[in-house]
């Protein structure tokens, strides 16, 4: 029926799970969190929905109950290279990215998606992005970055992929849509880049070109402190 | 007239008397209830035994089933067939309701049995005394697999679990430190998981420890020295590759020509395997230079030709 992967299988013990995971051991600072309710909310965010009307709007209890705080200067943002930013961000011990925290954290590599008339969730196939913009996973995703860009501060550190097709600041992008406009620029001290190319790639795009370029301008005009640094020549 | 109204007030009063009578009987029930309820309920669960390290972790069956279910879903799908929710079942038989300091390996087998699974050969990374680093690099690099990188050991890693005699089975509070007892839940688990981990490996192990550390790279005392060591098997493992790893800017206490590292290569080679010795393995330390990119360690040409 769609073009893209099913629901994931168990996927309320896998997210009920991931919840407990995190405010129990990955980030036990967060306090405590009903994970049930958490649960719920995010279910209801999408089933008995037609799966192409779901909106980021749909998802607001569901972050209301899963919100805590990012610490100031721990924020990082990412395009293109989420297997590094994961294991240089260190599991939230040295920053922490969107997946690092509870709301991000439980539905990370996941997929899901629920059917008009009824309760249950699509395990066939699930609408891509190209198929209809508004389905469960995509307004999930924009929902969780204009959430985590709202809560940061002080520096922020953005990791781009200077090796990537279509350049390192692709837009249209989260970043671009979703979280450079959620930005609060009182709470910002300054914004720092760092474009890395992969090992034996392309150095496609760097600080001061192309794509790159344009986020630098663009931010500079909405009044911040940026710098750029590129991996080695 | 008199007569009447006298008599209606000792009416009254006898009703009132009757109230108050049945109201206080109704009390004394009460309170007598009550005691018995709650002496009861003392009955039922004493105080639970009181041990030294830090009690199961809460919602310890949320997150083992998740943990399974994320495992053989979004990560390992060729494991499909595996019953998470009998996993979690027999590893809280193993457990629940038992003296803490009691435990059997009997108690795992069937948890080991549910949950093990085979692991690829040339791929098995055993550690000490370096756990932080040897799972960053096991993230970046799905080629090794250490022990918690399998589904037991995905499940239970830095969770906590025991239990106790009265209801309602299970110890939030506290769990015995090694030292109080060896047979405790945790310590039992990792020896059998240990033991099995290696068991199953085949082909090209490799070893990751610590040069940093005062006691020794290498101690018998270590499940690596006392039990992974000894159960790997000859026939099925082709060689052995310690990887050395000192801290970027750190003790150097020890390198591949160190005591315990000779005493460790001995006992190997008692056993027909063949061994080979890497100091600061340099996949590895790259990554440690991510902590430390200014180091004269961590300059990108080390290597002249």
């Amino acid at each position: 029926k769609w073009k893209g992967e099913g629901t994931t299988q168990n996927l309320e013990s896998i997210v009920i799970g991931r919840c407990y995971d995190y405010i129990r051991i990955v980030n036990p600072a967060v306090g405590e969190k009903n994970c049930s309710q958490i649960w719920e909310a995010f279910k209801n965010a999408f089933i008995n929905k037609d799966p192409c009307s779901i909106l980021p709007n749909d998802y607001a209890l569901f972050i209301n109950l899963s919100l805590h705080t990012i610490p100031p200067n721990k924020s990082l943002f990412w395009e293109n290279n989420q297997l590094l930013v994961n294991s240089f961000a260190a599991r939230g011990r040295r920053y922490m990215s969107l997946g690092d925290t509870l709301f991000g954290f439980v539905g990370d590599f996941l997929n899901w998606c629920g059917q008009a008339d009824s309760p249950g969730l699509d395990y066939e196939s699930c609408p891509t992005t190209m198929e209809c913009e508004n389905n469960a996973v995509e307004s999930f995703w924009r929902m969780a970055s204009i959430t985590y860009a709202q809560h940061s501060s002080g520096v922020i550190h953005v990791l781009l992929n200077g090796s990537a097709d279509g350049g390192a600041y692709p837009q249209p992008g989260f970043f671009a849509d979703y979280e450079i406009p959620n930005l609060q620029k009182g709470n910002i001290s300054q914004i720092t880049i760092w474009v890395v190319d992969d090992i034996g790639g392309p150095d496609i795009d760097s600080c001061g070109t192309h794509s790159v370029k344009t986020l630098e301008t663009r931010l500079k005009t909405l009044g911040y402190d940026v710098t750029c640094t590129d991996n080695y020549e | 007239m008199p007569l009447q109204q006298g008599s209606a007030r000792t009416r009254q009063r006898t009703v009132l008397l009757v109230g108050i009578v049945v109201l206080l009987a109704a009390l004394v029930l009460a309170v007598v209830l009550a005691s018995l309820l709650t002496h009861g309920k003392h009955e039922v669960s004493p105080q639970m035994l009181k041990w030294k390290d830090r009690g199961t972790t809460k919602n310890l069956q949320e997150v083992v089933l998740g943990r399974c279910y994320n495992y053989i879903t979004a990560q390992h799908p060729e494991l499909g067939d595996k019953d998470c929710l009998k996993i979690w079942e027999s590893l809280k038989e193993a457990f629940i309701y038992k003296n803490p300091c009691n435990i059997t390996s009997e108690d795992y087998q069937p948890l080991m049995e549910l949950a093990s699974h085979p692991i690829p050969c040339n791929k098995s990374l055993f550690w000490s005394k370096t756990g932080d680093l040897v799972h960053r690099y096991t993230k970046s690099n799905q080629n090794f697999l250490t022990l918690e990188d399998t589904l037991l050991g995905y499940m239970a890693d830095r969770v906590s679990w025991c239990g106790d005699p009265s209801a309602p089975g299970i110890n939030y509070e506290s769990c015995p430190k090694r030292s109080e007892c060896e047979s405790n839940p945790g310590s039992v688990f990792w020896k059998m998981a240990s033991k099995m981990f290696a068991e199953a490996a085949c082909g090209v192990v490799q070893v990751m420890l610590n040069g940093s550390v005062e006691a020794g790279a290498f101690r018998s005392s270590s499940i690596f020295g006392s039990i992974e060591v000894f159960n790997l098997n000859p026939d099925k493992v082709s060689e052995v590759r310690i990887w050395l790893m000192q801290d970027i800017g750190g003790p150097q206490s020890e390198s591949c020509s160190g005591h315990s590292i000779k005493r460790l290569i001995s006992i190997l080679e008692e056993r027909n395997f063949k061994i080979t010795c890497e100091d600061n393995y340099r996949p590895v330390q790259l990554l440690q230079c991510v902590h430390n990119p200014d180091h004269t360690d961590c300059r990108l040409c080390t290597n002249s030709t």
